[in-house]
């Protein structure tokens, strides 16, 4: 499915990630965690095609796809996607269309036959009703003036209507009160499937406790550096990261 | 003097009508004015070089143009080539009366020179232009208490090499109510000087659209001025794209009490286009509302004026004057010259203006196409999310939906350069 080799990529001539190896198989969920600064958001950025993340060495393939030569938008049609740590608001444009233009780009890349708009708002409502986000949130400005929890829901709702084969969840967790949790947790993990794979990436092992991670991963400063199943969460949730060759908790806490 | 210039004066004395007892006054004037320079302050940031030695044939060719009607709209249809009007509507709704400026009957003549320059003020150097050498167009009477649902559509199409120097005077009567539609179109190398002025009488209402849609080497200087009675309503929606040459001058005068003016104004430039919007609002009597709103996106090296100017005189107590400009510029070197001018002498009154100039917001480009959008469509949604508020309030919803299309085509020209 996913396929890291060597990842090295920086920001602003800042090396960022300094060798990221990762390979995840179809129908696992992996959980990426680590402390601030390790290069968490940076993995998901590069992965998804943002600009100004330069990629200095290393290789990212998802299936036959070499994701670093393609566009942002192409990555995403070939399956992959990135539920956003801090979505953007975009006044002007709203969620319905939106999400639109998104699945018919999606459809037409695989060459099928586009939905009606009833179709597609039938589809739209379903994906709403299951993150418990009020209808009304189709029509307004995508994100615009969501709360926090509103706008990591809209990323779930989205991701239910684009059925991707790779999810990757910048801490999808942040911000979110108990209840905003299980509703995002449920959210994904009824999309859970054989041919799926999820890349949870958390500060927190609260997350994990919902979704549950079948390997465990421990990036910091640029490259992971510990992994193992379940339980390393818990371990990492008693002992922090403190532990961390070369990691400065004063740092940390800034 | 320009060569133009010098041309239009020589021209001007030639003309002989109904009209000229008003054309000598704006002669006297035309003649003392000087050719524009960059240091002319109404000019500062528009150059008129192109047009500087130019000269155009006037109304001499009746060519060949393609036109079609706004689809879905049931309109009255005035369609203009080079200046000659292609047929004079007939069975017009009882109340509505159209004569061409060529041909207007003497009961008509009386009242339209009496109107003619009242609601224009002096100081455009084109609309002067247009007083001395105005040789078609129409004359607009809307009887008091009649609803004209029927939107007059007036279109401009000028061949190569063409001049055409119109003027509309519209009278809208007390209580009535009518819709004007003003299309300039083209792109070929010509020059469409369009004067219009607007009288709504007491209690009246005016919908006025402003399609400025010449593009490339069409030049275009025109202004629409209009004149609000006691309880008169402007509800107004322009739209540019600009050319080598793109100057729209509007002029609202508020002079009756309780006049309502309603203004969107939205501009779309291209690469390498250029235009200019001039505003000014008159509150010369109090209790008037005007409120303007103001959008605009600017492509690559294109180059976008506009100056508002709210002028509060010192008897217009209880004015609420709102004016807002929020402009997005595409690439770096898109250019705004945006200027609010406020200048208030009385001292009850409500008012607020404001300009803001923003960059094409990356990170939603970002998030867009992270979700599969193509960077073109998402740049699109994106500039059309922007201006979409001001088109969602025009009044005529088949008029909006047939102006969707043609800005989104015009977003993806204008994407397509970037």
């Amino acid at each position: 499915m996913l396929e890291i080799k060597n990842l090295q990529a920086s920001v602003e001539d800042k090396e960022i990630l300094k060798g990221l190896n990762l390979e995840i198989k179809p129908g696992e969920v992996h959980a990426i965690m680590g402390p601030n600064g390790a290069g968490k958001s940076t993995l998901g950025y590069v992965l998804s095609g943002r600009e100004g993340y330069e990629v200095t060495d290393g290789s990212a393939t998802l299936g036959n796809d070499d994701l670093l030569d393609m566009e942002a938008e192409e990555r995403a049609r070939a399956g992959l996607f990135l539920a956003f740590q801090y979505p953007v608001e975009i006044p002007g444009v709203s969620n319905l269309e939106f999400m639109k233009a998104a699945v018919d780009a999606h459809m037409e890349a695989r060459g099928e036959e586009l939905m009606s708009s009833a179709e597609f708002l039938k589809a739209a409502k379903l994906a709403c009703k299951q993150v418990n986000l009020p209808l009304e949130f189709l029509k307004r400005g995508v994100n615009e003036g969501f709360s926090g929890g509103e706008k990591k829901r809209n990323e779930i709702m989205q991701m239910l209507l684009l059925k991707p084969s790779l999810c990757i969840l910048d801490e999808s967790d942040s911000g979110l009160d108990i209840d905003a949790l299980k509703v995002v947790a449920e959210g994904v993990n009824s999309q859970r499937d054989p041919k799926r794979s999820f890349i949870v990436v958390t500060h927190y092992q609260r997350l994990l406790d919902y979704i549950k991670p079948d390997y465990v991963h421990v990036l910091s400063d640029g490259k992971i550096v510990k992994s193992g199943d379940a339980s390393l969460a818990k371990e990492l949730e008693a002992e922090g990261y403190a532990w961390l060759e070369g990691y400065d908790v004063e740092e940390a806490d800034a | 003097m320009s060569a133009y210039l010098a041309n239009a004066i020589e021209q001007g004395q030639l003309v002989n009508d109904w009209l000229t007892p008003k054309r000598l006054g704006s002669m006297a004037l035309l003649q003392q004015t000087s050719w524009p320079t960059r240091k002319t302050e109404s000019w500062k940031y528009t150059s008129v070089r192109s047009l500087e030695k130019k000269t155009f044939e006037r109304g001499t060719t009746n060519d060949e143009h393609a036109f079609s009607s706004i689809a879905g709209l049931d309109a009255i249809e005035l369609v203009f080539v080079n200046g000659v009007l292609q047929q004079l509507p007939e069975g017009l709704p009882a109340g509505l009366s159209i004569a061409s400026l060529e041909n207007v009957p003497e009961s008509t003549q009386v009242w339209a020179r009496e109107q003619f320059n009242v609601a224009k003020p002096s100081q455009h150097l084109f609309g002067l232009v247009n007083d001395v050498l105005a040789d078609n167009g129409v004359i607009v009477d809307v009887a008091e208490g009649v609803t004209i649902d029927t939107p007059i559509h007036l279109v401009n199409l000028v061949s190569e090499n063409n001049e055409t120097q119109q003027r509309v005077i519209v009278r809208v009567g007390q209580n009535a109510k009518v819709t004007m539609i003003e299309h300039n179109t083209g792109s070929v190398e010509s020059l469409v000087n369009h004067v219009a002025e607007y009288f709504v009488e007491e209690s009246a209402e005016l919908e006025l659209y402003r399609f400025s849609f010449r593009t490339e080497k069409a030049l275009t200087v025109s202004g629409a001025h209009v004149q609000l009675a006691k309880k008169a309503k402007l509800n107004a929606t322009i739209v540019g794209f600009g050319s080598e040459l793109s100057r729209m001058d509007l002029d609202v005068l508020h002079r009756g009490e309780n006049a309502f003016a309603k203004i969107n104004a939205i501009y779309l430039l291209a690469k390498g286009e250029h235009f200019d919007l001039h505003s000014t609002i008159e509150h010369e009597i109090g209790h008037c509302v005007t409120d303007e709103t103001v959008r605009g996106i600017v492509g690559e090296k294109a180059t976008a004026v506009f100056n508002g100017r709210i002028h509060i005189h010192r008897d217009a107590q209880k004015t609420l004057a709102e004016l807002n400009n929020k402009n997005l510029l595409l690439t770096d070197d898109a250019k705004i010259n945006t200027k609010p001018e406020l200048e208030i002498y009385a001292d009850d009154v409500r008012c607020a203006h404001g300009a803001t100039v923003a960059e094409l917001d990356k990170s939603a480009l970002y998030y867009m196409t992270s979700r599969g959008v193509s960077r073109d469509t998402a740049l699109v949604m994106l500039n059309f999310g922007f201006i979409n508020a001001l088109v969602d309030e025009m009044p005529n919803a088949v008029l909006a939906e047939w102006l969707r299309p043609i800005l989104k085509e015009r977003f993806v020209k204008m994407n397509a350069e970037l």
